[in-house]
């Protein structure tokens, strides 16, 4: 089911190469091609999850996607997080400190819910009988205390291969300051004692995988290096195994692998570092939107004077992003079951606070900082034994799915609530391939709207009860939206109305006007695959490696020179391995520098980029200082900052989006038959004649005006009352709200 | 008229992420381990009138406690100013233990502010009534507030050895701090820099508190707001009583004990018991704690608040097992409850008496007897006897080098007892069970920031009671001391095991062990569960938690 971009075109001064992003879902395989030409082809089939490779190389033969050393694959794996949700990770031991095996199993000893009668945790992905301990001891100031002893290691090395261990992570206490220990038991177990010619990268003759906490993140804090370090154990032989098996069957194309934090890394790097892949699925729709919302910015600016007056000229392109040279945006991709979010204030957020909820493990590598909430498309709505509708958590899954998909669900969901309203159209989901059965939403919402209009056994109901329902199920679940993004912009001093929402998944564009209201956010961009742009994130993913390490020193103390000092064996190493991802022909790496500061004292840091050329230490505190005011809202220019980690991000930059250009709009477009939809205004819940489009007939400088709706293969667009935008050259659509409407009516009318 | 249930859904958010982001912020700017690594403080939202709305699911010993810190701020500091800020850990009036302070603050808010979102005003210049509509309320546990040992959890026999006493005053006055309170406050604790750094990030928590209230307010208006306060009251008592009329209606009993330290002469201490009768009827829960041993010399006695907060923490357990959603913890909950506790008694603390351990220790033991008693109408839903105890550990010396003085706390979580319910559930081994749910202190933090060496931080093996679900392993944890300290150790179960149920086994008891000196053949020698000890460098104190109980006949 291919969608070819439309021609015509002119082919660009310098074509960059071809290129494909990979995403694989629950149900089903993205693919997003992009040509030399910009021309872009979309690809859907069904995930093959016994053997994940096998829909990608189907879809890479259907696309015709050439078989050149420079057609480049970038592909984004459920692989890790799969195995450590289903725990089918590999046969993996822990090596620690003496007296500290259980690090790993107690955690930071609370329990994750409050109020349950037994409290329980995941069990640990390591047992305890293949947890071992060896003497050695590194004391707080990096002074070793208790020397390893070699010998104990081979004795152990004996015990795993005993044990049919296949992979082990080692982390010792206080490692990040002295890293010897460490490196010897890798040395040793990789090679049974037989010391190493080739001390880089030694070949396992043990065939044991080994993960040293050093390696992966030389950061204090014992329990979340260790519990880090034993994912990436965990999960490193089952994506080596894939990795190797898809770029066998992709070969001479060139494999690379999306990460947690954003960028893409080789296959081969993806290899032995696969904890880096662990949250990597949610971080490409995020990487999508921003490249998205750059992609609009540019052609919102370079729209010219003499181009007619509309939406996008140089005027409304400031409206719509004022006196932006990056995007403000927050990204809203709501899917099935659950909806993350994530501000990017004219850049991509990161956190090193990560975790794996399920497995309540900490994953403190850097990921982009997202925000889930567990309510999506699927959420089931009831009421409550106190008489509050709830939304979510629990869902109607893949299977059986809403009621409206008609495979046996009887439960009302927000699908179902969508449908009822009008929102959804039942001959155009999925481009028609699921025809939605509108009754069967309405008999699953009926129980609810009776109890909701609190009509009495034989009563009749009033006329638009359903509708009520199915609005305050929808209300109910952008309260929980709401409450997700303020938790990401207002908590951290941000004000969304200085925002643009960005919409995608497959049910973001259906919530977005609403909950860009509430949350007073006056503007929304809709990309234009808004259903595949994790996919469409991997294309445009740079190639990014990450360094860390903690010093713990004072700022107050810290010169220019011992600041670079301190960086310089980090950036020696980053600009080395990065040159060899990147190989001889590869762009130049740019290097960033950050440092996590807090005030003497805290536990928490924040982390403070550095700009380019000899560091700075009172720019870097003035600009912590400023940070923390904004976060809390209180600093203390006075007090003493400590500088707890330094970080070095080494960036290989891909080509930036360049879609070939859409068609301008000659003629008004065409609209599919009105339909009924349901929306409040200031008379109450009311059904409006809406205009239907489909996505696909409009063209560059096209206008639309709410109530509309659009229909496309692979998502929903609702545009409420009040909102209005177009559609740009690169095909993305422009929504904001018009004049006249603001938002306090809709809050008066609430208020009555 | 009936509240509308979507509304009333969203109105558990807004309220929610009011604590919430209180409790964040604090979490984030705290100085102390206690607060930044050990998260051991509570964030709350109350009605004008005092009730609790809305707390962030933090600290449950602080749940029943913080809403007589509110009342205690009503009776005493009013009338209410905008920018007015109470300060308190008087647990005789509105605390519960010293370390526990407690700020509240009033919330006056713009009735007719829907125009100036999204930053609407705080205080409208022309306020003029002196009722507010709400307050917030935080209380975070301070490692150090002054008194006879560091980190102020000493074996005491009268309050005034525990440190410096707040009664509820105004640290803030219509936004001007009171110089000569804020002083006499830090020239009385032996950490004052940090002290200063957690009060303030307590305030800032306030600040984002009453920011957010504003917001609300200006969205649906006060009238609205208000009116949902208190559906969202009535929405949990219904939750409530919906629980309570799953419980069979009798009367049940259980009595179980808290350990007193050895006496001065040696002498072993005595086992005080605490006796319950629960009875459940149509009116709701009544706790009597008739036949509870009177009030004793040492720490461990506990005001009313506290017993309150536990009555509160047992049925909010109970109503997530028929209730698997989001339920609010406030006002609500307590509607339905009734305590009553002996005058005099060890739950009846009363001035001069000592209570350091009444907020941490006893509170343990009145949530025991409460799900002992309920575990005989309900014995399919209540599990086994936890561990029963907080392993409160406290030690305070001078640092090498500068020779400032340190002071610092941290507890011990332990096993969980087993259960029924839900099936299939394995109790979780050495986690904080019940009253408490701070986190450890890192080691590599620990020892970055002090003296001391962590030998050993293990499972304690084999601890947890034996039965078809078995009970939750304890903790070992070793520590060596690099320079000298005063040390204090306030534990409990080390001479009562937690019990088991319906034929399971009881967990293993704790045990407090010392090795003298470095590098010594000297064989560990046993400590009581409750001592002060002045340790040498290279002693290593050895303190192992107990296991959860185990529920049913061993298979």
């Amino acid at each position: 089911m291919g969608v070819p971009a439309p021609t015509p075109h002119t082919p660009r001064p310098h074509p960059t190469p071809v290129r494909l992003g990979v995403d694989i879902g629950g149900t089903f395989t993205d693919f997003v091609l992009i040509d030399e030409a910009g021309r872009v082809r979309l690809h859907k089939r069904p995930t093959t999850p016994a053997d994940p490779a096998a829909a990608v190389l189907a879809g890479v033969d259907a696309l015709g996607f050439p078989s050149d050393p420079a057609a480049q694959v970038i592909h984004g794996s459920t692989i890790a997080t799969n195995a450590l949700l289903e725990r089918r990770g590999a046969r993996t031991a822990l090596i620690t400190t003496a007296g500290f095996a259980d690090v790993l199993e107690i955690g930071r000893q609370n329990r994750p819910d409050l109020y349950a009668l037994v409290p329980q945790r995941p069990p640990p992905l390591v047992p305890r009988q293949w947890r071992f301990e060896l003497p050695e001891r590194v004391s707080a100031q990096g002074e070793v205390l208790l020397p390893l002893d070699p010998a104990a290691v081979q004795a152990l090395l004996a015990r795993l291969q005993a044990e049919g261990i296949e992979s082990v992570a080692v982390c010792f206490l206080f490692s990040y300051l002295y890293p010897g220990h460490e490196r010897l038991v890798k040395e040793i177990l990789e090679v049974g004692g037989e010391r190493s010619e080739d001390s880089d990268l030694p070949v396992s003759t043990t065939h044991l995988y080994i993960s040293i906490s050093t390696d992966l993140l030389p950061e204090y804090r014992e329990f979340e290096r260790t519990a880090t370090t034993v994912v990436n154990a965990y999960v490193t032989p089952l994506v080596d195994r894939y990795l190797d098996r898809l770029e066998g069957g992709l070969s001479p194309r060139p494999l690379r692998v999306m990460q947690s934090n954003g960028g893409a890394i080789t296959a081969a790097t993806a290899r032995r570092q696969a904890a880096r892949t662990a949250l990597s699925g949610p971080a490409g729709g995020v990487v999508g939107a921003f490249a998205v919302a750059n992609q609009a910015l540019r052609l919102a600016a370079s729209a010219t004077p003499a181009s007619p007056p509309g939406p996008l000229s140089p005027r409304s392109a400031a409206a719509f992003l004022p006196e932006a040279t990056a995007p403000d945006i927050i990204t809203f991709d709501m899917g099935g079951t659950s909806t993350d979010v994530c501000l990017c204030p004219g850049q991509v957020p990161f956190t090193a606070e990560g975790e794996i909820a399920a497995l309540g493990l900490p994953l403190r590598l850097p990921i982009i900082d997202i925000h889930t909430v567990g309510a999506g498309g699927g959420s089931l709505a009831r009421l409550d034994v106190g008489g509050a509708l709830t939304v979510g958590p629990e869902s109607a899954g893949a299977e059986p799915g809403p009621a409206c998909y008609g495979h046996g669900g009887q439960l009302p969901t927000v699908t179902d609530a969508n449908l009822v309203l009008g929102r959804l159209h039942p001959a155009h989901f999925l481009g028609g391939q699921l025809p939605l059965d509108p009754a069967a939403a309405r008999a699953a919402l009926a129980p609810l709207a009776v109890r909701l209009a609190g009509a009495g056994p034989g009563e009749t109901l009033p006329l638009d009860a359903l509708e009520r329902a199915a609005w305050g199920v929808l209300q109910v679940a952008n309260a929980a939206m709401e409450r997700a993004i303020r938790k990401i912009s207002i908590e951290r001093g941000y004000d969304p109305a200085d925002f643009t929402l960005v919409a995608f998944g497959g049910a973001g564009p259906l919530h977005a006007c609403e909950l860009a209201e509430r949350l007073t956010i006056p503007r929304v961009l809709v990309p234009r695959a808004p259903g595949v742009l994790s996919a469409l994130g991997m294309l445009v993913a740079d190639l990014v490696k990450d360094y860390s390490i903690t010093v713990l020193r004072l700022a107050a103390g810290l010169t220019a020179v011992e600041l670079a000092a301190l960086f310089a064996p980090w950036e020696a190493q980053a600009q080395a391995e990065m040159a060899a991802e990147l190989g001889p022909s590869g762009p130049a790496v740019q290097l960033q520098r950050s440092a996590d500061l807090r005030y003497e004292g805290q536990s928490f840091e924040i982390t403070v980029p550095l700009p380019a050329g000899p560091p700075d230490p009172a720019a870097l505190l003035a600009d912590f200082h400023a940070r923390h005011a904004r976060r809390y809202g209180h600093s203390h220019p006075g007090a003493p900052v400590e500088v707890v980690n330094l970080r070095v991000r080494a960036v290989g930059p891909t080509p930036r989006l360049d879609f070939e250009p859409l068609p301008a709009a000659q003629v008004e477009p065409v609209p599919l038959p009105r339909q009924d939809v349901w929306f409040e205004t200031a008379a109450g819940l009311v059904s409006l004649p809406t205009r239907l489009y489909a996505r696909e007939a409009l063209r560059a400088g096209h206008s639309v005006t709410g109530p509309a709706l659009l229909v496309q293969l692979d998502a929903t667009t609702v545009i409420a009352p009040g909102w209005s935008g177009s559609i740009d050259t690169a095909g993305h659509l422009l929504l904001s709200r018009s004049a006249g409407t603001p938002q306090t009516q809709a809050v008066a009318q609430e208020t009555t | 008229m009936m509240p509308d249930p979507i509304r009333l859904e969203i109105f558990k958010h807004l309220f929610a992420s009011v604590a919430d982001e209180m409790g964040v912020t604090l979490g984030r700017t705290g100085y102390s381990p206690n607060i930044k690594e050990r998260l051991d403080y509570s964030c709350a939202l109350f009605t004008g009138d005092g009730r609790l709305l809305a707390q962030a699911a933090h600290i449950p010993v602080h749940l029943g406690a913080m809403p007589a810190s509110v009342r205690a701020a009503l009776d005493h500091c009013a009338l209410f100013a905008p920018g007015d800020l109470v300060i308190l850990n008087d647990p005789f009036c509105g605390g519960t233990h010293l370390p526990d302070v407690t700020l509240v603050s009033p919330i006056f808010v713009d009735a007719d502010a829907a125009a100036s979102l999204p930053h609407p005003r705080l205080y409208p210049a022309a306020h003029t009534a002196a009722s507010p509509h709400f307050f917030v309320a935080s209380r975070a546990h301070h490692a150090d507030i002054g008194g006879m040992s560091p980190g102020s959890m000493p074996l005491s026999s009268e309050i005034y050895q525990e440190g410096v006493i707040i009664p509820p005053i105004k640290l803030v006055e219509a936004g001007r701090r009171n110089e000569a309170v804020w002083e006499l406050i830090l020239r009385n604790v032996r950490t004052p820099v940090e002290r200063q750094g957690d009060l303030a990030a307590q305030m800032a928590a306030h600040t984002i508190g009453a920011r957010r209230v504003a917001e609300i307010v200006a969205r649906y208006g006060l009238a609205e707001t208000q009116r949902y306060a208190e559906a969202l009251l009535a929405y949990t008592e219904r939750m409530a009583r919906a629980l309570l009329a799953t419980i069979p209606p009798g009367e049940y009993t259980f009595e179980d004990y808290v350990e007193a330290p050895p006496g001065p002469d040696g002498s072993p201490g005595a086992d005080l018991p605490l006796r319950v009768a629960v009875t459940i009827s149509p009116e709701g829960l009544l706790a009597d704690f008739s036949g509870t041993a009177p009030a004793m010399d040492g720490n461990l006695n506990a005001v009313l608040a506290i017993v309150a907060s536990a009555a509160a923490y047992v049925l909010r357990c109970l109503v997530a097992t028929v209730a698997p959603a989001e339920v609010p913890m406030n006002a609500g909950a307590f509607a339905p409850l009734q305590v009553r506790v002996p005058p005099g008694s060890l739950l009846d603390a009363r001035l001069p008496h000592a209570v350091a351990a009444g907020n941490v220790e006893t509170s343990q033991r009145v949530v025991d007897v409460l799900l002992g008693a309920l575990a005989q109408a309900l014995p399919s839903a209540v599990p086994a006897a936890s561990q029963g105890t907080m392993n409160n550990l406290t030690f305070g010396g001078r640092l090498p080098g500068s020779g400032q003085p340190f002071a610092y706390y941290e507890t011990m979580g332990g096993g969980a007892g087993a259960g029924p319910h839900p099936p299939g559930a394995v109790a979780a081994s050495g986690v904080h069970v019940h009253m408490s749910n701070t986190r450890n202190t890192p080691i590599e933090a620990l020892e970055h920031l002090l003296p001391v060496r962590v030998e050993r931080y293990a499972l304690r093996r084999g601890s947890g009671g034996q039965g078809r679900c078995r009970g939750g392993d304890g903790l070992c944890r070793d520590l060596r001391f690099l320079v000298p300290v005063t040390a204090t150790l306030l534990t409990e179960r080390r001479r009562r095991a937690p019990w088991g149920l319906a034929g399971g086994k009881p967990g293993a008891a704790g045990r407090n062990r010392l090795l003298r000196g470095a590098g010594q053949a000297a064989a560990f020698q046993d400590l009581p569960g409750k001592c002060t000890l002045a340790l040498q460098p290279g002693d290593v104190l050895s303190i192992e938690t107990p296991g959860g109980g185990g529920w049913g006949e061993a298979q």
